[in-house]
């Protein structure tokens, strides 16, 4: 274990010195900062400038449709009441070419249109922004028409469609009060823990693949006779896990101190550090982390049978993608998360990190004894991939010169 | 002298062929000892069964009376044939980071290893990328990082391999000296001009096979016999009719004359026939080269002169 530790040390110290691994680790958050930020730049105007929008309002809806302009983040207007009738109006643009101006009348109340007029400069948006203030411009009307609070409840009740199971009724009832609770239950809880195991995962996997290159290239640098002579083939592989484990779990925190300001100040009403940490958190990373070891294992074991990653053949290309797998059932997850692709993937260890954390993140009631069966099929599988991995590794890592052929590996593995 | 490394039976197979047969044979202190033999001869490999990177069928591994797993890997230095550096670290890293592997002190470590690199004419690049170093640059820095703990055995595997003239110069005093410090070393090698200046003693290997195991001086007096080379118009029967001419070997107009052993030479000289037809002479040694070549193609005139006289 000592010498595995000398070993992780050397890796982390290593790979943190490294120019590039810098680099990536300051421009990976950088780059989704980017094509988070800029689009919207490119696209929105209408962000920076605020647009004067001029209400001549003669129903009395002006006092609810301010907050609501004002709460909505989307849109910048300056809302200002008005008396003013719109031939008076229309003069002003050409002085402000970015305002508004929306007329709200006896008019609107018996037909429900909404005269609007608006500058050159206003974004071409605007119409369909104005959709917002639909709502409170429906309840002048109902409240107008001189309705009961039942008719009222009634039609501002949207309908709602439910899948009901014959031979299931409590799953029926969940789900009823599921639906029920769709409004109460802020996504944000279970999302931030599930957002952070998951950047824990995907930080680990790139993490892993640096484990196979690492296995691979000290092939290539033939460094690897000379490390044996002080340590075992399994030190020097557990020494790589646990190296650029480490190195994952620093990539993670550096990407959490620009993710973290960012989420608060992007999602001001929500507590994140308050969601952040959960024991639901902890149990996500624990996840994660299994997820790290089961690929770790792989590509340590893959690196060691390449010389030159990019000349392997079909079969270490196909292991190469078995972590990008829970992509082709992602769908089916989503649409239900509790249905038989997410349970299955659930239980098979190469989706099941992934598809756990994403089905936690999805559901309300955790299904614990999937998750438990789930958490035990990986540690089994961890086990086996680990003891696989250093047989290939001690051959493999020693021989020079070629890449090993599957059928090389497979007499490796049942040496 | 004290015996650092016994090895004793070692017997290896690779699928149905077998690469090792019984090979046996002891370092002790303070001496250069040398594995020689043709490419493919199992040298690498009976240096990786002694370094426990390989496990031997049969046979066994002493290093001061441990065995195995035992053995403190730490004492012993190695330097394998197929070798490299990381690339994208700092010479003086990368030499740290092999004493600490071997448990060895770090402050002590950097010492030596700066007197080091100023010994091997590298001053001042401790603080360069192993990429920005030339081949026979980063073959110093191997070796270095084979000798910053101190070891009691230093294993070399092809020392020279790839070395320019001076360089090899520099690795033979180096390795000398260690040696003479007390250092025990084994070292194998398929360059006998370069082994034969400095070692004490010798295995030569075959096919997996002991061929010689003996001292080099006693290698030299059995089986470095003298040998005349004529030029001139003779035939073999005459020329094999000569006093004491074990073998010849007739190329042409060129002959050569495999002499035996002990002879002394200016009474045999006197013997020559006077009706030879000399239009040049020449008498010399034969070369532990020599031996070697006959050995690789299997000839072998060390088998029929061992065979003779051992």
């Amino acid at each position: 274990m000592r010498n595995s530790i000398k070993v992780g040390k050397w890796e982390i110290k290593r790979n943190i010195k490294n120019k590039s691994f810098i680099i990536s680790l300051f421009l990976t958050p950088l780059i989704f900062l980017f094509f988070a930020t800029v689009p919207n730049l490119l696209s929105g105007n209408d962000y920076d400038t605020t647009t004067t929008v001029y209400v001549n309002d003669q129903l009395g809806t002006f006092e609810m449709i301010e907050p609501i302009i004002e709460e909505n983040n989307m849109m910048n207007w300056d809302l200002t009441e008005t008396n003013e009738e719109l031939p008076a109006v229309q003069e002003r643009f050409e002085e402000e070419p970015n305002s508004a101006y929306i007329q709200i009348d006896e008019h609107t109340a018996e037909n429900g249109v909404v005269t609007y007029v608006k500058g050159d400069d206003v974004s071409p948006q605007f119409s369909n922004q104005l959709r917002i203030i639909e709502q409170p411009l429906k309840q002048n009307q109902l409240q107008s028409a001189n309705l009961t609070e039942e008719q009222l409840e009634l039609i501002s009740t949207p309908i709602l469609f439910e899948a009901a199971d014959g031979n299931d009724e409590s799953k029926a009832s969940q789900e009823e009060t599921a639906t029920a609770e769709i409004g109460m239950v802020d996504p944000f809880e279970s999302g931030i823990p599930a957002a952070f195991a998951g950047l824990v995962l995907f930080s680990i996997v790139i993490t892993g693949m640096m484990i196979f290159q690492s296995a691979s290239q000290e092939k290539k640098d033939k460094v690897a006779e000379i490390i044996l002579s002080s340590v075992t083939p399994g030190e020097l592989m557990q020494g790589k896990i646990l190296g650029y484990f480490v190195l994952g779990l620093i990539q993670v925190g550096v990407w959490m101190l620009f993710a973290i300001p960012i989420a608060i100040y992007m999602l001001d009403d929500v507590p994140v550090l308050q969601y952040l940490f959960v024991p639901e958190t902890f149990i996500l990373v624990i996840i994660a982390i299994l997820g790290y070891l089961l690929f770790a294992a792989l590509f340590v074991g893959l690196g060691a049978t390449l010389e030159d990653a990019s000349s392997g053949s079909n079969f270490q290309g196909m292991v190469m993608m078995l972590p990008f797998i829970p992509v082709v059932i992602i769908g089916p997850v989503l649409s239900d998360p509790s249905g038989i692709v997410a349970q299955v993937g659930s239980y098979i260890p190469f989706t099941s990190p992934t598809i756990l954390i994403l089905r936690l993140a999805i559901l309300d009631e955790w299904p614990w004894i999937e998750i438990l069966i789930g958490i035990a099929i990986l540690l089994v599988s961890i086990w086996l991939f680990m003891k696989l991995a250093g047989k290939i590794f001690k051959v493999g890592i020693l021989i020079y010169g070629k890449n090993a052929t599957p059928q090389e590996i497979w007499k490796w593995l049942r040496a | 002298m004290e015996t650092v490394l016994t090895v004793e039976g070692l017997e290896k197979s690779f699928k149905n062929t077998k690469v090792l047969h019984n090979i046996t044979f002891d370092v002790h202190k303070g001496e250069i000892m040398a594995i020689l033999g043709p490419n493919g001869a199992g040298k690498s490999t009976t240096i990786r069964n002694i370094m426990g990177i390989m496990y031997p069928d049969d046979g066994c591994v002493t290093f001061h009376n441990h065995q195995g797993n035992e053995i403190p890997r730490h004492k012993i230095g190695y330097l394998p044939e197929e070798r490299g550096l990381y690339k994208n670290v700092k010479v003086m890293d990368i030499i740290l980071y092999f004493a600490e592997l071997k448990d060895y002190p770090l402050k002590k470590a950097k010492e030596r290893a700066i007197q080091y690199l100023e010994k091997f004419g590298l001053e001042g690049k401790e603080n360069v990328s192993v990429e920005e170093l030339s081949k026979g640059m980063g073959q110093k820095v191997q070796f270095i990082g084979s000798i910053i703990h101190e070891p009691e055995l230093l294993i070399l595997d092809e020392p020279f391999s790839g070395l320019d003239p001076v360089s090899q110069d520099v690795f033979k005093q180096e390795i000398k000296e260690l040696a003479n410090n007390g250092t025990a070393i084994l070292l194998s090698s398929h360059q006998m001009n370069l082994v034969e200046e400095m070692c004490d003693r010798l295995f030569m290997i075959n096919r997996g096979q002991k061929v010689i195991y003996d001292s080099l001086k006693d290698v030299k007096s059995k089986y470095a016999n003298f040998k005349c080379t004529i030029l001139g118009d003779n035939s073999v029967q005459q020329l094999e009719s000569i006093n004491q001419v074990s073998r010849v070997e007739q190329d042409g107009y060129s002959s050569v004359l495999y002499l035996e052993q002990g002879i002394e030479l200016p009474s045999w000289l006197h013997t020559l026939p006077n009706d030879l037809d000399i239009v040049e002479l020449k008498v010399d040694r034969i070369s532990l080269h020599e031996i070697f070549i006959d050995v690789a193609l299997g000839r072998s005139i060390a088998e029929e002169v061992g065979g003779t006289y051992a």
